[in-house]
């Protein structure tokens, strides 16, 4: 279980991150979302100490990280794939790792194979791709087989089959009872992988629910009717109030529920032939609820 | 804190680039001294001969020491890892005393064998050669205590100005340009404004006086000099341990 509480990092006049409070629960695998610079990863380097949080606390399992005796043991991080010295090769690159912290010399093997990298261990890291550096970050978390694992961005420069690798190895971690905190870009990802969210924004807690919450509060919704009487529809629904939207053969009805449009339909004896609550997607909640809080808009985002 | 000295050795010895220099730092000292024995006039040896040629060369030895002893620190911030290190283990102290151990451990062990085969293969070519005098003097065992002693204080010093500037070229420039051209120029500058100003008060050229073959110039002597030295060092160190703690990694 991770508590961070009211956790604040300011550089300067500028604060990263602003009384930032939230928790991750044992046995499921929190994403941790939000726009390009609204402190993710300053959350991250605070929640392990190596950035010195302003204020504020994180605790794993009630004791703070400079307190544990192992730390690769009870927490696993994998903040920058990159972090690896490029002329190390990859088994020595683990071999240190697992010594500073006591852990045997087999979890080194164990978790190259764990990764697929057995075959390219004496190789040095510099002659490996990023998908590579990826899969040895992970090993590296690995090492200590940890309670808690905290990833920043573990599927960039995966390919494919890599994603649905990182996808698979998260939830058999949050299977096995550990608390997981993965950071991505890649939303459609998430709503597959994560059971929870915390959404920040500018450094400040925008929202923490389930997958399925957040959707169900931020994402748009609309009813999507198709009917041989589709005029007739319309102009009913214009003179009760409704503001329907034609879109190809059907019609649109933003802001309303289904029951609305059905009951319409039904007073007045027309035949539908779809009547459709749509959601919208994990993107779209995310776009919406952050939409003031991204600070560097492409020209096409800003005319909207 | 035995783990983390492991830790850091194998991350030490797993780099080509830190090999090297070791490697610079142990055969360099020694093919100088054996080549130069081999060539040079039998006339123009004495008893104090290897130990001014063990002195000369050792002091590059030295020098390549406090690299590796930067490289140690400063790889780690050029590379990303520091933040690995310093997950793994949280106390940052623990870190750099760690760090410390292991160069300090490795200028030992070179800077021994430098001066074990120095002068034991030294004086065997000199022998060989038909050289039938003395080689040896009484203040031969001082000088090489100080070769021994220096060697492991300029290892601390690379540790902490890596750690310092967190940064391999800005920190290996510094530890060579420093005793090489700034002390001389601060020295000297100094020397003009403060009436009474002695040279011998630059912290490192003093130390590494220190190793000199003939002391009786040095205004804190053999052992002074290098106290001298060391009691920078140690100031340096608290500066570089109190950032290092401070900074964010």
């Amino acid at each position: 279980m991770i508590v961070v509480d009211d956790l604040t990092k300011k550089y300067g006049a500028t604060t990263a991150v602003d009384r930032l409070s939230f928790s991750v629960a044992p046995g499921r695998v929190t994403g941790f979302l939000g726009p390009n610079g609204s402190g993710k990863s300053t959350t991250m380097r605070c929640m392990i100490g190596l950035d010195r949080a302003t204020s504020g606390t994180t605790l794993f399992d009630g004791r703070p990280y400079a307190h544990l005796r192992q730390p690769l043991v009870e927490v696993g991080a994998l903040l920058d794939a990159g972090n690896a010295h490029v002329g190390r090769t990859a088994r020595n690159h683990l071999r240190w790792i697992a010594a500073s912290n006591g852990l045997p010399a087999r979890r080194v093997d164990e978790t190259l194979e764990m990764v697929g990298l057995q075959q390219v261990a004496k190789k040095r890291v510099g002659q490996f791709s990023l998908g590579m550096k990826q899969r040895l970050g992970i090993a590296a978390v690995m090492l200590g087989d940890p309670r808690v694992v905290i990833l920043d961005e573990p599927a960039n420069g995966l390919d494919p089959e890599g994603i649905r690798w990182i996808r698979e190895i998260l939830k058999d971690l949050a299977n096995q009872g550990r608390s997981v905190l993965v950071s991505s870009h890649l939303l459609a990802e998430m709503a597959m992988i994560a059971d929870d969210l915390v959404v920040i924004g500018r450094g400040r807690l925008v929202d923490q629910c389930t997958v399925n919450e957040f959707i169900d509060r931020h994402a748009t919704k609309w009813v999507t009717v198709r009917s041989p009487d589709l005029d007739r529809l319309i102009e009913l629904a214009r003179a009760t109030g409704l503001v329907p939207e034609r879109v190809g053969d059907g019609v649109e009805f933003h802001g309303v529920d289904s029951s609305v449009v059905g009951e319409l339909a039904a007073a007045h004896g027309l035949v539908l032939h779809q009547l459709a609550s749509q959601t919208g997607s994990l993107e779209d909640a995310f776009l919406r609820v952050t939409a003031d809080s991204v600070e560097y808009h492409g020209d096409s985002e800003s005319k909207r | 804190m035995i783990s983390t000295i492991r830790s850091e050795w194998i991350k030490l010895r797993s780099v080509r680039s830190n090999l090297v220099m070791m490697g610079v730092a142990l055969f360099a000292p020694i093919a100088i001294v054996l080549l130069t024995v081999s060539f040079m006039e039998l006339s123009s040896v004495s008893d104090v001969t290897i130990a001014e040629l063990l002195a000369g060369s050792g002091t590059f030895s030295i020098m390549m020491l406090g690299v590796v002893g930067v490289l140690s620190v400063t790889q780690e911030y050029s590379q990303g890892t520091i933040r690995i290190t310093l997950a793994a283990t949280p106390k940052r102290l623990r870190v750099h005393l760690a760090k410390m151990a292991v160069v300090v451990g490795v200028a030992a062990v070179i800077m021994a064998i430098v001066l074990l085969v120095g002068r034991l293969a030294g004086s065997a070519i000199l022998d060989s050669r038909g050289f039938g005098g003395s080689l040896g003097y009484d203040g031969e065992g001082a000088v090489y205590g100080a070769l021994l002693v220096t060697a492991m204080v300029v290892a601390v010093l690379g540790c902490a100005a890596g750690t310092v500037t967190r940064n391999p070229p800005g920190a290996i420039s510094a530890l060579l340009l420093w005793p090489l051209v700034v002390e001389s120029i601060v020295g000297g500058v100094l020397g003009v404004l403060i009436d009474g100003w002695k040279q011998d008060w630059m912290p490192f050229q003093t130390g590494l006086n220190g190793v000199l073959v003939s002391t009786h110039d040095l205004e804190f002597g053999r052992w002074g000099s290098i106290g001298y030295f060391s009691l920078w060092v140690a100031a340096l160190s608290l500066l570089a341990v109190r950032l290092l703690r401070r900074r964010d990694a």
